[in-house]
């Protein structure tokens, strides 16, 4: 059940940002929502069912960015399995501390990217824009608690078997009834 | 017991982030390898891209209706200077007319059949590539429609991109400003050639010698060889000239021709026998 809620919702995120957050202007910029997804998963998921969805969208993503398919997958593994080993010690499940996590998870996937393509096609001259960069990294930092709490709340009430769900159904206390 | 249990959970792990290394490994040559958009793929773009054109077209009518409401303001005015320059431009489209006819009826008879224009096919921009580090798009145009991968991609003011792959109704366009996009072009007036390459924003030519004529505001058209695109296809204007470098080449900047921010629809130029794939 949250395993195809989040499924879903992240193909969602990736519809509206390839569509209507496209026509945003570009100085406001376009905050990278998948990204931000992913790295969702990789703080407040279980590694099995976050390895899957992170692979999953990995692979959607080849489909509609760039030209090297196999690219995403690999790195949004390796940013994946990256966020559970900090997440198991470190205690970055805290709001505040998500803030430093996403912007160095995003400059580590930024610059896998670029390094991966520039070893892919060493004859194509790839631009690495600080402007850009860095104001994806604001956007992100500033719109990542908001999105984490929001997902978070809606992975709860997606999960039937989490005592703090709201629409699971109330148990009587007599133990004994058949 | 304990123990026991200890050890059969380490050894469940280690089977686990084997199986993971072993799958991870089987994707990255399995992908990376062979670069096939194969049925998943296909699949996918097919699903996904049904709710961007979706989404697309609600938002399109959205955005139609409001620029229609603001249309109105000053709309009489407009109407009357418009009907006047129809009726020239009628005039004129009747010359025109006849001109291409000639035209066509002295190619038939030269039989230059191969000079003759390719089919073409207008698509519309349903998706933009969400990473800020490639430029493709995603057109509501597929393999049904005609479109296959290393077809051009064209506007009225030049050159767009191309192909790279298809679905049944949609198709992905790899944009001539990607730094993974080259084409031959030449500068229109010198008739000098070199590979232009995509640079982010604009374009860059390059193996041009320093020893021939570039200045700014030179334009720069595809040369046609090659045979993907069509000969004489705008590219864009030279906006900067660096011979001050090392090396035997001068580093030329272009200006594109097409406003790839302001993209809404677009032109492929379907040929019998496309190149790639």
């Amino acid at each position: 059940m949250v395993l195809s809620f989040l499924f879903l919702s992240g193909t969602i995120l990736l519809i509206l940002q390839t569509t209507l957050l496209h026509s945003l202007p570009e100085w406001f910029g376009r905050p990278n929502l998948l990204f931000l997804f992913i790295v969702f998963l990789g703080t407040y998921l279980d590694v099995y069912k976050g390895a899957v969805l992170a692979l999953l969208f990995g692979l959607i993503m080849d489909i509609f960015s760039g030209v090297f398919l196999g690219l995403h997958p690999v790195i949004y593994l390796v940013l994946f399995f990256l966020l559970q080993v900090i997440s198991r010690h470190l205690a970055i499940n805290e709001s505040i501390q998500q803030i430093p996590v996403v912007a160095l998870s995003y400059l580590f996937t930024a610059s896998s990217i670029f390094i991966f393509t520039s070893i892919l096609t060493p004859e194509s001259r790839l631009y690495w824009a600080w402007g850009n960069e860095i104001l994806q990294v604001l956007i992100l930092s500033v719109i990542c608690i908001p999105f984490f709490n929001f997902f978070h709340w809606l992975t709860t009430v997606f999960d039937s078997r989490n005592a703090n769900n709201p629409f699971r159904r109330a148990k009587t206390g007599n133990r004994y009834r058949m | 017991m304990r123990k026991k249990n200890k050890r059969a959970r380490q050894i469940r792990l280690f089977l686990f982030f084997g199986l993971l290394l072993t799958l991870f490994i089987i994707l990255i040559v399995s992908t990376v390898g062979r670069q096939e958009f194969n049925a998943p793929h296909k699949l996918a773009l097919e699903i996904i891209g049904t709710a961007q054109y979706g989404i697309t077209r609600v938002t399109g009518s959205f955005k139609n209706g409001w620029q229609n409401y603001t249309a109105l303001i000053n709309v009489r005015e407009e109407n009357a200077r418009l009907r006047e320059e129809l009726q020239k431009h009628k005039a004129v489209n009747n010359e025109y007319r006849e001109a291409v006819a000639t035209n066509v009826r002295l190619a038939k008879l030269l039989e230059m059949k191969e000079t003759l224009p390719a089919p073409t096919l207008t698509a519309e921009i349903i998706g933009v590539d969400p990473s800020q580090w490639f430029k493709t798009i995603i057109i509501d145009r597929g393999s049904s429609d005609g479109a296959q991968a290393g077809m051009p991609a064209v506007t009225v003011e030049g050159v767009v991109g191309q192909v790279t792959n298809t679905s049944p109704h949609f198709a992905k366009i790899l944009l001539a400003t990607d730094p993974n996009s080259a084409l031959d072009g030449l500068i229109q007036e010198t008739r000098v050639q070199g590979i232009v390459k995509g640079g982010g924003a604009t374009f860059h030519m390059e193996y041009v010698l320093k020893n021939n004529e570039v200045a700014k505001g030179d334009r720069i058209v595809t040369s046609g060889i090659g045979g993907v695109f069509p000969k004489g296809v705008p590219i864009g204007t030279v906006s900067k000239v660096e011979k001050g470098g090392r090396g035997m080449f001068q580093e030329i900047e272009i200006q594109p021709s097409a406003d790839f921010s302001q993209l809404e629809h677009l032109i492929i130029v379907m040929k019998k026998d496309p190149l790639a794939k």
